[in-house]
């Protein structure tokens, strides 16, 4: 049995911060389902938010999140996030993070949506990418063990707290088992329950739904971010960055339509508001071939294009055919960040002993409902660095819990009824036929604009889908790299999550942030100004309330 | 449209040899190599390959595409071929296959561990880098780690292309303890450089242009 102290589930952002701070007091060991380097943070380009500018404040950050987050953020862990930010940006410049740079040498920052001043540290617009491989550089300097292609299949719990992990390895096809004193959860978001999203076909949601199978309190899973801008048809993230350099959103008539939404914040609005604007444009009438609406960086020129956005001119010229000197970006809002996850204290500690989250996976939470670009590239490096710092701690004053039993028989016993022959309730059904319905029914149903009749038919269409899954079996147990096995396992954690996020929206009869109902429009904080707590019951989710932290701000009407 | 994909399969379990397995299967205006890959999938979902990011920035779809090594992501079917057109993939080469598409990366992760792959930080720096240092630093650090280089270059001086790229990286940063030393530890010679560059150039899906600097 392999043992180590702690277990870090997720190579991304988070994950390798959480190692790399924990790796000097204890055992350390990452679990990826994928290389660390291919993990999804890499595809972050926009920033890290952290107020180091002359004229910019903690003060300020923390109020802009707050306002962004439509007040049901929490300020005091907003507060960490934003004070904690200039420290950590300064950490990472000492392991090495290529960073673009000022006229005088300090880290260059840019301005991103719902912020008052230019805030973001970045590289070009390849944010996340150096950082993750800057922060793979230092794991493999600090000799952390690192499990790639190694998928999570359950948590073991004992008497209520963390013993040890049911894994997967991918090579093999066979499972293992990982003793630990402290698990940290770095998963990331669920974005692929979506069929346009931004996500990467890796970010199913497995350790939220595997926390919340094993008794963890998930919150806010109504609260969807849909990026503004991704290209037409593919959903290709294009960075926020490319408003922050000054690129317009324009609709079909060439008018800067955000003028009639956000006069003041116009382009540099919040994401929930301008994804709201661009559909609002589209209903009307304006939008480009009625479908989308045009983001405009010819005014910016070929060569600050090519200096300050290389990414986004590769993406536009390679998947939407366009040379953004020359002519307008095709974009449309797509799904691209989960503001719920696993909820957590200020140290990332769950209601289960040993359990740890952070970042995506986790809900501490610093977005609210409605997260501001460049604060969840933060988030993982404030939180990751605190999650890893919190597991060395408690790593080295416990001891190793006796080896899973009970937890493991009942985790095997699961895993063995993954196998088998399918009986399909429809013919010729599949985890691909099932996958792609409640990708649809998501897009559609639980999307920006939400009524309550349509989520009650989401929820119904989501049960169907869930009988038809539960009929169905994978063919071969022991074969390497089978994919069709992780496609199934990840269809199930789709389906949990789908589910929870539209009972959820459905509960809240108001409309705050990215939560948009069009049949209760108003925000109502006599009775929502309140976190959704989530907990797995004997027939689904069952909804409570937690409270929300308000230490220095008010609720205010958000005007932008 | 249509077009016939021959894909390289080798089950370990099951086959001594690897052998070709052809699809026939439609395709649309833009769709990328790991498009029809997925639609060859759904219909043999046995067919083992490695993707994430589906936006050429993580590395995972790395394999030989007519006979070059390119990313399934990045690559539009309709620049190799047209309606009825056949499409040939293959493993990267150079690593072991393991099933199908999927080869052995461990080796290629180890290999990085030729040079000193992080900045070994100058005592006392301030942390301030010039803006025009900082850009020589950006070519090399859009670096994907997808394997291209290594599976289609030979090693210059004693480390192999990836890690070479990395070295080159870490070289031209002013923060960096052993800076342009670095080159001379790994076996380089100017002219070995000129040459690397020339040939990453062609090869690199990031299109990763080594500073002329460093080859000076």
């Amino acid at each position: 049995m392999i043992t180590h102290d702690i277990v870090i589930v997720g190579g991304g952002l988070t994950g390798l911060m959480a190692a790399v701070e924990a790796s000097p007091g204890a055992d350390v060991a990452v679990v990826s389902k994928v290389y660390p380097t291919r993990s999804h943070s890499g595809a972050a380009q926009g920033g890290f938010n952290a107020a180091m500018g002359d004229d910019d404040t903690v003060e300020n950050h923390v109020f802009d999140t707050v306002k962004g987050s439509d007040y049901i953020g929490d300020q005091d862990a907003i507060e960490i996030l934003c004070s904690e930010g200039p420290e950590v940006i300064r950490d990472l410049e000492t392991m090495g993070v290529p960073w673009s740079r000022t006229g005088d040498g300090r880290v260059a920052q840019r301005s991103l949506g719902g912020a008052g001043y230019p805030r973001a540290c970045y590289a070009a617009d390849f944010a996340g990418h150096v950082v993750l491989h800057t922060l793979y550089e230092q794991s493999v300097k600090a000799g952390i063990r690192i499990y790639p292609e190694w998928y999570l299949v359950d948590l073991l719990i004992e008497n209520g707290s963390v013993a040890g992990l049911l894994v997967y390895q991918l090579a093999s096809g066979r499972t293992e088992v990982i003793r630990c004193k402290v698990v940290i959860m770095a998963t990331g978001g669920y974005g692929r329950v979506y069929q346009k999203t931004t996500n990467g076909h890796a970010n199913t949601g497995d350790g939220m739904a595997i926390a919340y199978r094993a008794g963890a309190v998930l919150a806010d899973m109504e609260f969807v971010q849909f990026h503004p801008t991704t290209l037409y048809g593919t959903n290709i993230l294009i960075s926020e960055a490319a408003r922050g350099e000054g690129g317009y959103l324009r609709n079909v008539h060439g008018e800067r339509f955000m003028a009639g939404y956000a006069p003041q914040k116009m382009e540099l609005a919040p994401r929930d508001v301008v994804s709201r604007s661009i559909f609002q444009e589209i209903k009307e009438g304006r939008g480009v071939e009625g479908s989308y609406v045009h983001l405009d960086l010819t005014h910016l020129g070929a060569e600050k294009i090519s200096e300050r956005l290389p990414q986004v001119q590769d993406l536009a010229r390679r998947y939407a055919a366009v040379e953004p000197s020359a002519a307008p970006i095709p974009i449309e809002p797509a799904q691209h960040y989960s503001m719920g996850g696993i909820r957590t204290n200020l140290n990332c500690e769950t209601n289960i002993g040993g359990l740890l989250a952070a970042g995506e996976a986790a809900n501490v939470s610093v977005h609210g409902a409605n997260r501001l670009g460049g604060n969840s590239l933060l988030e993982t490096v404030v939180f990751g660095r605190r999650a890893g710092r919190r597991a060395a701690y408690l790593a080295g004053s416990a001891g190793l819990a006796p080896p899973p039993k009970d937890s493991l028989d009942a985790a095997m016993e699961r895993w063995l009824a993954n196998f088998g022959q399918s009986r399909p309730e429809v013919e010729g059904d599949s985890v691909f036929v099932i996958r792609r319905e409640l990708n649809r029914t998501m897009t559609e149903k639980v999307g920006v604009f939400r009524t309550g009749e349509e989520l009650k038919e989401a929820r119904e269409e989501l049960a169907g889908l869930r009988r038809r899954y539960s009929a169905l079996r994978v063919p071969v147990k022991e074969a390497p790299f089978n994919y069709q096995l992780t496609e199934h396992l990840e269809v199930g954690y789709l389906l949990d999550l789908s589910e929870i996020t539209a009972a959820a929206a459905l509960r809240r009869t108001e409309s705050r942030g990215a939560h948009f109902r069009l049949d209760f429009p108003g925000r109502d904080d006599r009775n929502w100004l309140n976190h959704t707590l989530i907990k797995k019951g004997e027939k689904g989710p069952v909804f409570g309330t937690g409270s929300v932290s308000i230490t220095r701000y008010p609720p205010q009407e958000r005007g932008y | 449209m249509h077009l016939t994909l021959s894909v390289s399969r080798f089950d370990p379990k099951a086959d001594t040899c690897p052998y070709l397995k052809e699809y026939v299967l439609s395709w649309e205006q833009h769709e990328t190599v790991l498009d029809v890959l997925f639609k060859a999938w759904h219909e043999d979902p046995g067919l083992s390959f490695r993707r994430s990011c589906r936006s050429s920035i993580c590395g995972s779809c790395a394999m030989i595409i007519q006979d070059r090594p390119r990313l399934a992501c990045q690559t539009l079917v309709g620049d190799l071929i047209g309606d009825g057109g056949r499409l040939s993939l293959k493993p990267l080469p150079g690593f072991r296959q393991l099933k199908d598409l999927v080869v052995d990366l461990d080796p290629f992760f180890e290999a990085l561990k030729q040079v000193i792959p992080w900045v070994l930080a100058l005592p006392g720096h301030d942390g301030r880098v010039d803006p025009k240092a900082a850009r020589l630093a950006e070519g090399p650090a859009t670096c994907i780690l997808c394997g291209i280089c290594d599976a289609g270059m030979q090693p210059a001086g004693r480390v192999s292309p990836a890690a070479l790229v990395k070295n080159i990286r870490l070289a031209v940063d002013p923060r960096d303890a052993l800076g342009p030393g670095r080159l001379k530890i790994a076996g380089l010679t100017g002219e070995g450089l000129m040459t690397f560059r020339e040939l990453l150039a062609q090869i690199c899906p990031k299109r990763i242009d080594i500073p002329t600097v460093a080859v000076e």
